[in-house]
C-alpha cells in the first residue's frame, strides 16, 4: 500500500504542478483591468484597485446617451441584489461638465458611486468607442467581459456571467 | 505563436494534468492523513519559497531602475489633519509634473492612522533640484483649499528622501504643509 503510494505521490504532484503553471501562465496572458482613481459625483475619490477581491461592473455613460439610463437602472437593480455578495458597481460618465451627470444620477436613484471622467482619460484606456459601456471585472482584477447596451438575450448572458464571476 | 494557440495548448494542458490528477486520485480513494499534511505542508513552503523570490525581485528590479546615485523618493504623511481634508497632490520637479495622486477614503483613513505614502519615486542627477508640491482639498468650512510648497534639494550621491508632511497648526486653526528631507 505504501509502495504504491509512493509511486503516485510523484505522479499527482506533477500533475498539480502542470495545473499550477498552466493556470499561471494563462492568467498572465489574461488582460489586467487598468487602474484608475476618479473622483465621485459626491465628491469622495474612488480607486478602481481598492476593489480587488470584488466582482466590479464598470459602467461607461453620459447623460446625452439614449440607451444609458437603461443600464444604469439595470445595474442599481443588480447592485441591490448582488451588493452584500461582493459585487461593486462603478459608474463612469463621460459628462464635460459634472452637473449634467449629477441630475441623470439624482433621477435614477443610483446607489453606487459616480464617477467624473470629463477628460476622458480612463474612457481612452478602456477604449471605449460606443456608449453604454460595460466592463465586467473578476476578483482576481481581470477583465471578462465587455458588453454595449443589452437586449433581452444578451441580459441573460450577463446574468449567467455575473453570477459565475461572483461563485468563483 | 498566436495569443489564441497558445491559449488552447495551455487549456489541453490543463486538461491532460487534470485527467493525470483524477487517475491518481481515484486508484487510492482517501489519502491518509499524514501524507495529506506533509503534502500540505510542502505546498506551504512552496507558496513562501515563490513570496521571498518575488519580494527579492522587485528589490532588485528597483536597485536597476532606481540605482542609489540618482534615486529620490517623496513621501506623503499626515498628523492629524483636522483641518484640511486631502484630496489630490501634485509633484513638479524641476517645473515638470512627475506625479499627481488621487487620495481616496481608505487611504486618508491609512495616512490619518500613521501610514506614510511614497507617492513618487525617480531619478535625479547631482545637483540642485526645485520641487514643488501642491496639495488640494478642503479647508475649514468645506472651503476648496490649494496650497503649494516648495524645496530646493541638493542631490548629492546616495538616495534621497524627501516628506511631505500636512499637519494641523492649532494656534492659527490652520493646515500647516511641511516639506523635509531625511538625512
Amino acid at each position: 500500500m505504501d509502495d504504491r503510494n509512493d509511486r503516485r505521490r510523484p505522479a499527482a504532484r506533477l500533475a498539480l504542478g502542470a495545473a499550477l503553471a498552466a493556470l499561471t501562465l494563462a492568467a498572465a496572458d489574461a488582460p489586467v483591468a487598468p487602474d484608475f482613481a476618479l473622483p465621485s459625483l459626491a465628491g469622495t475619490n474612488h480607486r478602481l484597485s481598492e476593489h480587488r477581491g470584488e466582482v466590479v461592473a464598470i459602467v461607461f455613460w453620459a447623460s446625452w446617451c439614449g440607451d444609458c439610463r437603461r443600464e444604469l437602472e439595470r445595474f442599481e437593480r443588480l447592485r441591490r441584489t448582488y451588493g452584500n455578495v461582493g459585487f461593486v458597481v462603478l459608474g463612469v460618465s463621460l459628462d464635460d461638465e459634472p452637473a449634467q451627470a449629477r441630475a441623470l444620477a439624482a433621477a435614477a436613484a443610483l446607489g453606487y458611486p459616480v464617477l467624473s471622467d470629463p477628460g476622458k482619460e480612463v474612457a481612452r484606456t478602456y477604449r471605449v468607442d460606443d456608449l453604454p459601456l460595460i466592463v465586467l471585472i473578476d476578483r482576481n482584477g481581470v477583465v471578462r467581459a465587455r458588453h454595449d447596451a443589452l437586449d433581452e438575450r444578451e441580459e441573460r448572458g450577463l446574468m449567467v456571467s455575473l453570477r459565475d464571476l461572483i461563485d468563483e | 505563436m498566436r495569443t489564441s494557440t497558445k491559449a488552447m495548448l495551455l487549456t489541453l494542458w490543463a486538461l491532460a494534468a487534470f485527467v493525470a490528477m483524477a487517475q491518481a486520485g481515484a486508484q487510492d480513494a482517501p489519502a491518509p492523513a499524514a501524507e495529506r499534511s506533509v503534502l500540505d505542508a510542502e505546498v506551504q513552503e512552496l507558496r513562501r519559497e515563490v513570496v521571498d523570490l518575488n519580494r527579492d525581485l522587485f528589490m532588485l528590479e528597483e536597485d536597476l531602475l532606481f540605482p542609489a546615485s540618482t534615486q529620490i523618493a517623496v513621501f506623503v504623511s499626515m498628523d492629524v489633519g483636522t483641518f484640511f481634508a486631502l484630496d489630490s497632490v501634485q509633484i513638479k520637479v524641476d517645473d515638470k509634473e512627475v506625479a499627481n495622486y488621487l487620495y481616496t477614503v481608505r487611504e486618508l483613513e491609512a495616512l490619518r492612522r500613521g501610514g506614510v505614502h511614497r507617492i513618487w519615486l525617480g531619478n535625479l542627477k547631482a545637483g540642485e533640484h526645485e520641487i514643488v508640491a501642491f496639495f488640494t482639498g478642503k479647508g475649514t468650512h468645506e472651503r476648496d483649499y490649494k496650497r503649494g510648497a516648495t524645496l530646493t534639494v541638493e542631490k548629492g550621491v546616495g538616495a534621497k528622501y524627501v516628506e511631505l508632511k500636512i499637519s494641523d497648526r492649532l494656534r492659527k486653526l490652520q493646515p500647516e504643509f511641511v516639506v523635509r528631507v531625511w538625512e
